[in-house]
């Protein structure tokens, strides 16, 4: 194939192969799309790139830990739970890929095929209109175009494919979905689960959903994944596709249609807007190794770069109709970024449960509390609430006092068990506001020539209540059902840390309000998509990734229609 | 049981290294190539002989046999800060100092009885220099952490599952036979 225009020219063009990016390869080349596929990293394929995934503990030079010069040269990714030496080869180092904080911010990054769905969390609640009416009953942000009737659908569509462990538990604020058997709950989780619900009306102690196949069905096999181990090495890439990532489903599935073209090493830098056609026509895209500049056409864009990089691609696609960036004829391109608040853990001890313990393998989730807080009716001085994780295991000890012989009995003698060991962490929906933005950097510009984000995200004064709030609804509970040793902490950890910015490019009703429509479509230049992190309205509590892939599948499906209409 | 058994034989340890030439060694570099910290051959055998002396080999392997001592060189090395670094190695050379004053000689000089006391002293005692008792508990703590992270350790011991399968989460625990 010559390099010619034609030869770069598909149906549909996908930016991002992360969370979302893969499940728009995946529609596309389903339904016979020729779709490009730009990832600026490297390519990661399936066990083949996944170089610790069996590596014993002694098989790590530092067992695990970041040696120092590395730490050092980068704070902010050094930060992140999962950057240990088992998988930071999956991360972006803050020296690689700088950006501007006008506010302290930790942008933590996976740029590679499948992105931060190899290193994710795994962890899959769905929203309910408790969250999408929130918005327009409290007043902030804007309502969104949709709510959870048009998403339940999808939701069903997604996690059938992807394999997702669950119990059936009846909530409104938590609707149930297509689940694969659920992990057991430990005694204690079991025990606190019947205090919480003899003590609360509203609130619940479940087991968390998550993208495990605990017993994989024909549709998994058929990718190749199998049973879950509870190895809980996910971070690494897993050799049995235990676990939900683009890497073992969406993209081979793509690929397998031979409708895909995956190009990595391509960093985009904008979007070409014909001011002729009004319409995108195409992506301008810069080989990261290279640096030579191309030029891809598609009828249509989805963009799903990663919340911050599709607001940074969008505010870089300037034309004569769009000088401040791509749709952004009402100035709110960029604004009303929001996040989840991290901040506040809890822990503690249990006396009981004494002749019981865990065993077996190393399970890869927890339990879950939903939000209670503020959720039929307002009821505190902030608005909206959390959702808190909830464990409690058993460790064992190893007796490393004395010296000599006597300390070599205590390291060769059986463990003794310790304690039950209790903890929480908050997960608060912030609100999103004007105030908190990205914006370009108007003289740094990276290696490939493109500007550098400046964030500008903060906590407020919302949060800090909530984190209050969260400390003394936590060791109410906690106390009622007699745990000790409680012990509340606040990381005071920057926004970005909990990995789930969001906005910047949000949906609305009103082109005067919004940027796009409830299709995920901009409403002033409707052959682009945006279904990542980058459109969402307001935040919720929720681990985001499982709505993005809902979105996604929804948007993708529009779109096609659209298409073959003729009306993009 | 083996491991039981092998209690017994606590007081035959090897001191080899004590007698070989300590001057020749001051010269000599390390086992292990170090970037940031200086090290030399004979402060590389004082190391694993404080290793060995915390865990001994019985008839099972000692901290030497898992070269615990290359070990905790490497992660001082790579990772502790240049701080943690300097206190160490201040700390090593007050190590020698140390021993003398207690047993008026270096620590590879002392026969195994003396060399758990002085380490004893250490542990149990207010009034230690403040870098030797820094040093001593990196030493401690890196010893530990490569002997129980080891291949041996975590076959032969407790054994270490990269495959677990199945999670149980309330069992009864068993009473020790």
């Amino acid at each position: 194939m010559g390099d010619n225009k034609q030869s770069r020219t598909f149906d549909a063009i996908v930016i991002g192969s992360g969370m979302s990016g893969g499940w728009a390869a995946k529609e596309f080349c389903e339904k016979g799309l020729k779709t490009l596929v730009l990832e600026r990293g490297r390519d990661v394929v399936h066990l083949k790139d996944y170089p610790t995934t069996n590596m014993m503990p002694w098989e790590f030079k530092h067992r695990g830990e970041v040696p120092y010069d590395i730490r050092e040269a980068n704070p902010v990714i050094s930060r992140c739970y999962a950057f240990k030496e088992d998988a930071m080869h999956f991360f972006v180092k803050d020296t690689e890929h700088p950006y501007v904080q006008d506010k302290p911010f930790d942008w933590i990054r996976g740029y590679q095929v499948g992105g931060k769905s190899i290193m994710w969390a795994r962890q899959t609640q769905r929203w309910s209109d408790f969250d999408f009416e929130g918005p327009a009953r409290d007043g902030f942000a804007v309502d969104w175009p949709i709510r959870y009737k048009d998403l339940a659908p999808w939701y069903s569509y997604v996690e059938k494919f992807a394999g997702i462990s669950g119990n059936k538990d009846g909530l409104p604020n938590l609707p149930d979905g297509e689940f694969l058997p659920p992990l057991e709950l430990s005694c204690v989780e079991n025990y606190f689960k019947d205090v919480v619900s003899k003590n609360y009306k509203d609130r619940n102690v479940i087991y968390a959903r998550c993208a495990h196949l605990t017993e994989p069905q024909p549709i998994h096999n058929e990718q190749g994944r199998g049973q879950c181990q509870n190895r809980n090495l996910c971070q690494r890439g897993c050799p049995f596709g235990g676990y939900y990532n683009t890497n073992a489903t969406t993209i081979p599935w793509a690929q397998k249609t031979g409708n895909m073209t995956l190009r990595p090493f391509s960093v985009v830098h904008s979007i070409i807007y014909d001011d002729e056609k009004n319409k995108a026509v195409g992506v301008h895209v810069i080989d990261s190794n290279t640096k030579e500049s191309i030029e891809y056409y598609a009828p249509v864009i989805f963009l799903n770069a990663g919340a911050i990089n599709t607001n940074l691609i969008l505010l870089n696609s300037v034309s004569k109709r769009f000088p401040n960036g791509l749709g952004n004829e009402n100035g709110l391109l960029g604004k009303y970024v929001a996040f989840h608040n991290y901040r506040g853990r809890i822990n503690a001890k249990y006396d009981g449960f004494r002749d019981s313990k865990t065993d077996g393998g190393r399970r890869p989730t927890s339990a879950y509390i939903p939000r209670f807080r503020n959720l039929h009716k307002q009821e505190t001085n902030f608005l909206r609430g959390y959702a808190c994780t909830f464990s409690a295991g058993r460790r064992s000890r190893t007796d490393t006092n004395g010296l000599g012989e006597n300390l070599k009995n205590n390291l060769m003698a059986t463990s003794e068990l310790g304690d039950w060991g209790i903890g929480s962490q908050m997960m608060g929906e912030t609100i999103p506001k004007e105030s908190n933005y990205v914006s370009l950097d108007p003289a740094k510009k990276d290696s490939w020539g493109v500007p550098l984000l400046k964030i500008s995200v903060g906590h407020d004064d919302n949060d800090d209540k909530m984190i209050k709030d969260f400390f003394e609804q936590m060791t109410e509970m906690y106390s009622k059902a007699g745990f000790t040793d409680i012990n509340t902490s606040d990381s005071k950890q920057a926004p970005g840390l909990d990995i789930h910015e969001m906005g910047g490019v949000r949906m609305g009703k009103d082109p005067k309000t919004s940027l796009l429509n409830k299709w995920h479509q901009f409403h002033n230049c409707k052959n682009v998509f945006v279904s990542d992190g980058a459109c969402m309205t307001s935040t919720s509590t929720q681990n985001p990734s499982l709505t993005y892939m809902a979105m996604t599948a929804r948007a993708a499906d529009y779109a096609i229609s659209q298409l073959k209409k003729g009306e993009l | 049981m083996d491991r039981r058994s092998s209690i017994k034989t606590l007081f035959i340890i090897s001191a080899g290294a004590a007698l070989l030439p300590s001057c020749l060694q001051e010269d000599e570099k390390p086992s292990v190539s170090l970037q940031k910290i200086k090290i030399n051959k004979k402060e590389e055998n004082l190391i694993a002989e404080i290793g060995e002396t915390i865990i001994p080999k019985t008839n099972t392997p000692g901290a030497k046999d898992v070269s615990a001592h290359l070990f905790a060189l490497m992660m001082i090395d790579d990772c502790y800060d240049p701080d943690e670094q300097k206190q160490f190695t201040k700390g090593l050379k007050e190590f020698d100092t140390f021993s003398k004053k207690k047993f008026n000689k270096t620590f590879p000089e002392c026969a195994p009885p003396e060399r758990l006391e002085l380490l004893k002293s250490i542990e149990n005692k207010n009034g230690i220099p403040e870098n030797v008792s820094f040093f001593y508990k990196t030493i401690k703590s890196l010893t530990l952490q490569a002997y129980t992270s080891s291949q041996y350790y975590l076959t032969k011991v407790h054994e270490y599952k990269l495959v677990p399968g199945k999670f149980y989460g309330c069992v009864p625990v068993k009473k020790a036979s």
